[in-house]
Parts: structure tokens; sequence; C-alpha cells
């Protein structure tokens, strides 16, 4: 009796199996499979992604600085610092940072330099591989004096071999191997070249450093907490405002702070695919409630209590779940090996773990989705009456709004709000989903109106094709909303990348600069102004330049940003309890106000520059010799300056003040030479400056200019167009990545389309056996359902590039600066594509059904 | 039942005994109630008023729950649709009952009344690849598994051509007088209710017997020895009440 007992206990077991087994062979269960899979996936892979990207680049907290704390600064130090350091027996290191041009026989390279003495590092590894076929790479120091280590690229783009000899400034250096690891990598470094390492006793060798070059001197400390610490006691009163002292953490908050912006702005793209993957999930879980229906009824009619029939669904439904959430992340982890690859160029992520945090984030999702969107239609499911077995199943119409539909939009919100990790950000994409959704739909429905009226007048095909999409407006228009989205994205990336820039690059007239020159001593100067005269080359002139900070505004001193970081610092070194710790920032924001943030490029002129107009106060006559300011409007109004205000700069450890006697409005878009504070010539004239020069150098005598400027190698020369190849580089790479997420969001589009057609599939097949009854050829019915979805494609695709439009022209006028354009053929691309691509999902999963001969149709639906 | 501010009867009040072993046709056009009788007999639905005794179990007074115990132990079904699940085998198909039933040899009694039925090579194939007549004859199997006392039949042959139709009304009388089952078919077909023992008419829902004296006498005295509860019919003017006992 008990095993009888026990048997039937597990009879529900054994049926839930079955049921799953029959099911997924027979591909009943495809589609709610994919929608789980998919949504785990997209979450594991983005989660993963930006994961591993954020530890590539942290790499690990104390290697990042490369050192304890750094001393960074644009002059070199005190001796004092120094002899301090060496009291308390900390190590010590000394590292140059600026950016100079390598050249390779006629082959130039603008790279980022690092001189670094032999000490350096002091935490972490510089590793470096002396030959390309060497497979494990050693630690090392410096390079030996006459030598450089480089990055691979460095190699290619030179065309240069280890061993071989490159220029920097005027010294010839070989190549004595390729760097693997740096442990203070600038994060410069992915938009500026490639680096260049070399011993800090071969730079005065190169003559790059000339007085007001840009040059970057880092001073690193290394030792015991205490040392270090009283070290950082005694060396905090003495730093001034064109200096900066930091640790480990302060970096990488900075650090952190530009990858969280790059993060939420991945997140936003990648919610998108994550809410459409949802949606799929709800419409194919309430076809899974349907589709059961007619199999409860009969379990319950052939004598199945409730209990039998919940504990059987639960299951069967469950473990569906746990096979889609497997699935989903075996495939996430192929789409993130994928993204790795797409910019493996870039950032290498082979040494960075994968972390839990994806794969518990990507269970959590699919469980998410498979309980909260599958809730309401199995409990349905599980309540089907026994008496349809004789009555026949008609489908129980849902309630289009009611209390079942919490659960998925709280689902929703936690969904979005996981992946933001921003409680505002979520709500409001929500929120602004809804209303986007709502405004899309009352588009699509009268575009779908405005079809059916024009179907009257067209043939047979198009006119039933039309009827039938109006009729069933309100399922097509969550697919509606997703493809115009998705195809919106598609054709605005498309915009961007082969129009946008190419139509702002053109809109500069022919002598607009396109190749700007850094670091120009003054004995450069006359020969390099007699060659432009000469070969007539349109040129901007020479400006002095020189490094200083804005430190005080009416003597009330600025703060940048990243000070924060600095004062919890010393904050926290002087163990500075709670209230005392309010009251010190209270008081410092009172004594304080904001700063640039940054050191500035300052100038003199006598003249008002091009491009330059005053729109308050008055520009200084010729010889006027009090010492005076001018500042850029944009600027003056973020800073809150007005006429007459005193400004204090820092340069390098002299201060000095003057009033601002002019406000400029700057055309930024010029790309001519432009500066935010212009100063009359006797504040500036006395301190050291080298200078900077804009020229326009046409394709005929580009060779010509190189030949010439060879002869001054500490010039850095910037090309315009290779800026621009550089940036469009960069854009490919986002590309990539935004495309790797668009797939994502047309998969789920597609998804949401294919899992609504076989929801309708009952019907369909009742209309086209009607049909068939009253004599309509084949060809008709292929057609009218095939036009039905090429219609729905198209109207996203119109719905599209009318989105696509109004962002571009909001990108032209609000970023670009330049006047609107019309983009006709893109939208002719939006609707093609989209007619085509939902024209073929549509058919490809109505297939089946048109296939039928009519006996079959007629004889499974009568 | 209620329709919106209207009151629709279904039944009419109505008195119906039906013995153990015994077979009885339900006949009448469509429309006139002889599938909701059905539904209310086989415990699948409730009457507004009245009681329905199957198997001496108060049917009216039990819940879904209950109807549904009584379900598995008790009785069989076969459908005019077939309503096979599609997802499972033939072979699955027919051993459900058994299963829901506790039964321990659900697969062996399976296989082998898919044998009896003609179809011991076609166990493993789906609904889908089997016919029309195949599909009632999975049926069939799976009506007889769990020897059931009563069977309920619903227009069997409603989607057969006739031949084909004709041998599982064969069928299904073979294996009812083979196994001792009690059988309500509902049909409206005369030549089908011309082989059960018994008919009953139905017309707007009021239930007209042509009983002979010789049926009449054999359920008096079926009656009379099981020592069951009487039917009776209470009539009431409301809506439709329906007291039914079936005698086993």
């Amino acid at each position: 009796m008990s095993i009888v007992k026990e048997k039937a206990s597990s009879m529900w077991f054994t049926q839930s199996l079955r049921l799953l087994h029959h099911e997924l062979r027979r591909g009943e269960l495809t589609i709610i499979f994919i929608a789980i899979a998919l949504a785990v996936a997209t979450v594991f892979s983005l989660t993963g992604f930006s994961g591993q990207i954020k530890h590539a680049i942290v790499a690990n907290s104390t290697n990042t600085i490369g050192a304890d704390r750094v001393l960074r600064m644009s002059s070199e130090v005190d001796t004092s610092i120094i002899e301090k350091s060496q009291t308390l027996a900390l190590e010590y290191a000394r590292k140059i940072e600026t950016e100079s041009m390598a050249f390779a026989g006629d082959n130039m390279l603008l790279s980022e330099l690092d001189a670094v003495s032999d000490t350096y590092p002091l935490r972490g590894e510089l590793r470096i591989k002396t030959s390309l076929t060497q497979i494990a790479s050693v630690v090392a120091n410096a390079p030996k004096l006459g030598t450089v280590w480089v990055e691979p690229s460095v190699l290619s783009r030179l065309n240069v071999k280890i061993g071989e000899v490159i220029e920097i400034g005027v010294a010839p250096l070989i190549i004595a191997g390729i760097v693997t690891d740096i442990p203070d990598r600038s994060y410069r470094a992915f938009i500026a070249g490639p680096t260049v390492i070399l011993n800090i006793a071969d730079m005065p060798k190169t003559e790059l450093i000339q007085p007001g070059s840009r040059i970057t001197y880092k001073y690193l400390f290394a030792g015991e907490t205490d040392a270090i610490e009283s070290f950082e006691k005694w060396i905090k009163p003495q730093i001034n405002e064109s200096q900066r002292w930091y640790d480990a953490k302060a970096a990488q908050n900075r650090l952190s702070r530009i990858l969280d912006t790059a993060e939420k702005f991945l997140s936003l793209a990648s919610m998108l695919g994550i809410v459409l993957a949802a949606v799929a999930v709800a419409v194919a879980s309430r076809r899974y409630g349907q589709r059961h229906q007619p199999n409860v009824s009969i379990f319950k009619a052939l004598g199945a209590s409730i209990s039998h029939v919940r504990k059987l669904y639960c299951l069967h439904w469950t473990l569906l779940s746990c096979l889609s959430i497997a699935a989903g992340l075996v495939v996430g982890y192929g789409l993130l090996l994928l993204g790795a690859n797409a910019i493996a160029s870039y950032l290498s992520l082979a040494d960075a773990p994968l972390t839990f945090v994806p794969f518990l984030t990507a269970i959590f999702t699919g469980l998410l989705c498979a309980i909260a969107f599958a809730i309401h239609p199995i409990m349905t499911l599980v309540k089907s009456s026994p008496l349809n077995v004789i009555r026949g199943f008609s489908q129980e119409k849902v309630a289009r709004f009611g209390w079942h539909q919490l659960p998925p939009l709280l689902a929703l919100f936690l969904l979005l709000f996981i992946f933001s990790q921003d409680l505002v950000m979520s709500a409001a994409l929500l929120f602004g989903g809804v209303v986007v959704s709502f405004i899309l739909l009352l588009f699509g429905r009268g575009l779908m109106s405005a079809g059916r009226s024009v179907g009257t007048k067209a043939g047979k095909s198009w006119h039933l094709a039309l009827a039938n999409l109006k009729r069933r407006a309100s399922e097509n228009s969550v697919q509606l909303v997703s493809f115009t989205i998705a195809i919106m994205l598609l054709l605005l990336i498309t915009v961007m990348k082969s129009s946008i820039l190419s139509e702002w690059e053109q809109q500069f007239p022919d002598d607009t600069p396109n190749h700007y020159l850094i670091n120009i001593t003054q004995d450069q100067i006359q020969p390099l102004k007699s060659f432009v005269e000469e070969n007539n080359i349109a040129n901007q002139g020479f400006y002095h330049v020189y490094r200083g900070r804005l430190s005080a505004i009416n003597g009330v001193k600025t703060v940048d940003k990243d000070d924060k970081d600095d004062d919890s610092q010393v904050q926290n070194a002087e163990k500075i309890d709670g209230t005392e710790k309010q009251q010190a920032k209270k008081t410092k924001q009172q004594k304080t106000r904001q700063g640039m943030g940054r050191e500035l490029g300052l100038t003199w002129r006598t003249e008002l520059p091009d491009e330059n107009e005053i729109i308050a106060g008055q520009w200084w006559p010729v010889g006027d010799e009090t010492p005076q300011v001018s500042i850029e409007s944009n600027i003056a109004e973020r800073l809150a300056v007005k006429l007459g205000d005193e400004l204090t700069f820092t340069l390098g450890s002299d201060e000095f003040t003057v009033p601002v006697t002019s406000i400029r409005q700057v055309n930024w878009q010029s790309r001519q030479l432009n500066f935010i504070m212009v100063f009359n010539q006797s504040v500036l004239e006395q301190f050291p400056t080298t200078s900077i020069s804009a020229w326009s150098i046409s394709d005929d005598n580009r060779d010509l200019v190189y030949r010439f400027l060879a002869n001054f190698p500490t010039i850095t020369v910037m090309d315009f167009a290779a800026i621009m190849a550089q940036l469009n580089g960069i854009i490919e790479q986002v590309t990539v990545a935004i495309q790797l997420i668009l797939i994502l969001v047309v998969l789920a589009g597609s998804l949401v389309l294919i899992a609504q057609v076989q929801a309708s599939m009952e019907e369909r097949e009742r209309e086209l056996a009607i049909l068939r009854t009253l004599g309509a050829k084949g060809s008709l019915l292929r057609n009218s359902v095939l036009y039905e979805f090429v219609a729905l494609g198209a109207i996203a695709g119109l719905m599209a590039s009318v989105g696509m439009e109004i962002a571009v022209y909001i990108l032209q006028s609000q970023v670009f600066n330049m006047s609107g354009s019309f983009h006709f053929q893109y939208w002719l691309v939006g609707i093609g594509a989209g007619a085509f691509f939902v024209g073929l999902i549509g058919m490809l999963s109505c297939w089946r059904l048109l296939k039928l001969s009519s006996v079959t149709l007629i004889r499974r639906t009568m | 039942m209620q329709v919106e501010d209207k009151t629709l009867v279904l039944l009419q009040p109505l008195n119906l005994t039906v013995a153990a072993g015994e077979s009885i046709a339900i006949v009448g056009s469509s429309g006139s109630g002889k599938t909701t009788l059905l539904s209310i007999l086989a415990g699948l639905d409730l009457p507004s008023s009245g009681q329905v005794y199957l198997k001496n179990q108060p049917l009216h007074q039990f819940n879904e729950e209950q109807r549904s115990q009584v379900r598995a132990q008790h009785v069989g079904f076969i459908f005019q649709q077939f309503l096979l699940i599609n997802s499972l085998t033939a072979l699955e198909n027919v051993m459900l009952p058994a299963e829901l039933a506790n039964m321990p040899d659900a697969q062996a009694r399976g296989e082998a009344l898919l044998a009896q039925v003609g179809l011991a090579d076609r166990m493993e194939h789906y609904p889908s690849q089997l016919s029309g007549g195949e599909q009632q004859r999975v049926a069939i199997a799976r009506a007889f598994i769990a020897k059931p006392d009563i069977l309920f039949a619903d227009e069997p042959t409603g989607n057969l051509d006739s031949k084909t139709g004709q041998h599982i009304i064969d069928l299904i009388f073979d294996l009812n007088v083979k196994e001792g089952t009690t059988l309500v078919l509902v049909t409206h077909d005369a030549k089908l209710a011309a082989r059960c023992q018994r008919q009953v008419e139905m017309d707007s829902g009021a239930l007209t017997e042509p009983l002979t004296e010789a049926t009449l006498a054999n359920t008096d005295e079926n009656h009379a020895k099981n020592q069951a509860d009487t039917q009776t019919t209470r009539h009431d003017d409301l809506a439709s009440k329906t007291s039914v006992s079936q005698v086993g």
C-alpha cells in the first residue's frame, strides 16, 4: 500500500519530466526557452563585459600608481622634498610624462612618452619581452641608456623591428623590447598614441624639455605605512595649486568616475535589450499558459487533482526556466568572448577574471523573468476547468489592465535597477519607456488605420493584409515599438558613422588649419616663419603658451573636483571625528569657490585674435602695460566671474593677480587656436615659454612640409586628419559594442514577433481555412500574410526614420553646431530594411501554416 | 444559468437512474442539453440544484477536488474531439488515467490495450502522426485502462467518416461487454443509439424516456438489489434542477 502511495506521490514528477522532454524535442517550448535565455545572456554578457573592462583597467589597487603615494607637478621638485623622503627611509622613483613624435625613416607617430628612473616602479610590475616570439614576459625597471621599450603597435605603425632605431626628439634610441604591462598606465594612452618608455637619463638628449613644454613630472614614493603617513603630513601643507598628491585610491576614484559614465551609457543601451527580452518572456509565457490549457483540462477530467496539476506545472516551468537560464549563461559567455575580442586591440581582457557578479545577476534576472512574468499565466492555467473538455477551449480574454500586471511591472523596474544601480534612472527609463511606447503606439495605430483605407483601393492581397494588420493592431503594437526603436538606433549609428562626421569636416573652409605644431622653442620660430612665408602656407601665426592654474578669484581659493579625494585622505590621516569633519567641510565650502579643475594654456596678445568677439569690457590698447586678462564668456559664466574681478594664477612656483577687463565670445568650432585666458604682454613676457602654431597643409605640399619639419624633431606635430582617424577608430570600437547590444535588441524584438505570431496561429489557421473554403487561391493567402508583415515592418521603418532624423537634427544643431540636413536615402534604408526583416521573420513563422494543404487546413479547424 | 439579466434554463427537472453494467444512449438534437446532462453526470459540472450520485457518492456535495478523485477511481471518457495530449505519445496518453488512479502496471496495461485496438505498432507515435480514427482508438484505450465502472462517450464518432465510425463503435461495445462497464453514450445518431440497451431523449432540456416495461423492471430490480438511494426529483420552477443517481 505504502509503495503504491509513494509511487502516486511521485507520478506528477514523472509526468512533468515526460511532458517537458517531449515538448522540448518537438520545439513547442522553443520561444519561451529562447526568451528567458536571451534575457539571461544579455545581462550576463553586458555585466561581465563591463566588469572585466573595469577590472582590466583598474587591475589591482596598489599597482595602478606604481607606488604608495605620488606627487605630480608640471615642474621639477624642490630638492628638500627628496631629502626629507630619504631621512624617512622612503623608496623613491621619478617619471616624466609627455607627448612627442617618434620618427623612423619617413614614418612618424605621435606617442605617449614615459621617461623613468632606475628604481621605477616601486609597486606593481613593469613587464617586457625582448623578442616578439618570447612567450613569457619578464619584470623590468628602466631601459638601459640609449634604448627604449615600446608598445607593440609602435612596431607596426612605424614599420620597425626590435633592435632598430627610432628617433625621439633629437635622440636616436634603439628599440630593446616591447612592453606588456605598465603598472601606472595612463588611461589617456587609450586616446593618445602608444607608449614609448625610455630611461630618464636619456631625456636631456631628446631636447624635448623646453621652458613652457607640456610636461608632467611624477615623484613616486613607497615605504612603511608610518613613514609614508608622516611624510604625507609633512608634505601636504606645502602642495600648491599646480601640484597634486595622491594615492592609489584617489587615482582609482578619478578613473572610476570615467568608467562609471561609460558604464552608464552601456547599461542604458543594453537595458533596452533586457526590457524587450522581458516582454518576449511575458508574451511567450502567456502563450505557454494558453497552449497548456487543454492539457490541464484533460488531466483534470481524467481525475487529476488541483495539487497534482499544480505540482506538475510548477516543476515543468521550473525545469524549463533552469534549462533556459543555463543556456543563457553559455550564450552570454560566448557573447562576452566576442566583445572581448572586438576590443582586444585596445584593451586585453585575457587576465581579467570573471567574477560571480555577472553569474548571480544573470541567474537572478532569469528567475525574476520566469517568476514575475509567468505567475499569472500559470495560476490561470492551473485553474483551467475540466468542463472545457466538453465545452471547448475558447481562450479567455485577459483584462488589459489589472492587478496581474503589477508583478511584471515591478519585476521590470527591479531588473532596470539591478542593471543600472540607479533608482532615478530606472524610474525615468520605465516611465519614459511607457510614454515613448504610448506615443509610438498612437502613431502606429494611426498609420495602420490609414493603411487600412488605402488597402481598400489596393489589390485583394493588400486589402486582406492591411485589414488584418488593423484588426490585430493592439497585438502588433509591442513589436511595432520594439522594431521602431531597434531600426532607429541602427539608422542613427549608420548616419553618425558615415555622414555626420564627414559633413562636419566638409563644412570648414579650405584654409582651416589641419596641423597643429606644439613645443616650438623661441629660436625655432624664425626659421618656421620664413618657411611658411616662402611656401605660402596658410597659418595662424605663433602663440606663446604658458602652463598655469587659476588659483583664486577675488582672493578666494579655487577648488578642483579632484581635490575631494585628497581632502578625505588628509582627514583620514588626521583622524578627525565626524562633527569636526563636517564643520571643516562647511568652512572649506565657504572659503573656496569653483575652479577650472585643470591646468590651462595661457597666452598673451596685443591684438584681438580672429574668431573672437568682445561682449563686455574693452580690449586693451596697444602698448597698455597695466596687467590685465580677457576671459572666455562660457567659462566666465561657469565660474561666475565678472568684469573687474581679480584672478590669481600660479605658474610653477610664481603667483600673480590681474583684473578682468574684457569678456570674449570664442568660436570653438573654427578649429583655430583659441585660448580661455588671454593676457596683455606685460603679464607673461618674463616667464619662459614655448610656442604653438596651426597650419593648413594641402596634400600637394605635405611631403615638403614633413621633410622640413623633420629638421625640428623636438616639435610635436598633431595631424588633424590623424586625430579624426583616431576618433573614427574609437567610434568604430564603440560601434562594435553598440552593434552587439543592437543584435540582442533585434533578436528580442524578433522573438516578440514570433511569440505573437504563434499566439495568433489558431486564429490565422481558422481564417485561412475559411478563405480557402470560399475559394481563395494559395498565392492570395501567401501574399496577404506576407504583405501584413511587410506593412508592419515598413511602418516601423518609417517611424524609425522620423525618429532618426529628429535625433540627428538635435545632434547637428546642439553638439556639432552645424545646420541640419535631410537624409532621405536612410529613410529608404530604414523602411526597406524594416519591411524586409519583419516580412521575412513573419513569413518564416507562418511557413508551416501556409504549407498546409487546404484539406488538412479545413480538417484541422472545422 | 444567469445570462445578463435573463435566466436561461438549460435542464428541466429530470430524474435518471442508470444501473451498473447497463448501456444507455442519450439522444437529441443540437442544443437539446444532452452534453450538459453528460457533464453533470460525470461530475465535470454541478447542477444549480438537485442531487447526483455516482457509485453512491453524492457528487452534488463534493468540491472539484473530491469529484476529481471520483473520476479518477470510477470514470472513463471518450470525446468527439478525441482530446489527446499532443505532446505525449499514444502509449503515454493511454497510461495517464492508470497513473492518476495509482495503478502499478500502467505501462503493461497500456501496451495490451493499444494492441487490442490494433495500434501495437503505433505506440510511440504522437497524436499528430495518427489519423482521426487512430486517435479515437487511442482515446478508447485510454478510457478503458483504469477499468472504469462507468464510461461516458460524447459523440464518439462525430468527427469520423462512417466506416471508421462503425469500427470505433464496435470497439467500444466489445470492450464494454468484455470489461463489464456501464456505458453512457451521448449521440444524435439513431443507429448508434439503437445499439444501447436503453435510449432516452433530450428535448429543450427535458428528458423523455421511451421506456419499455422490460427496462423499467430491470431498473427497479437493480435498484432494490443495491439498496441504493432512490432518486428524487423536485419540481422547482426556478432554473435547471437535475437529480440523477447512478446506481452501481
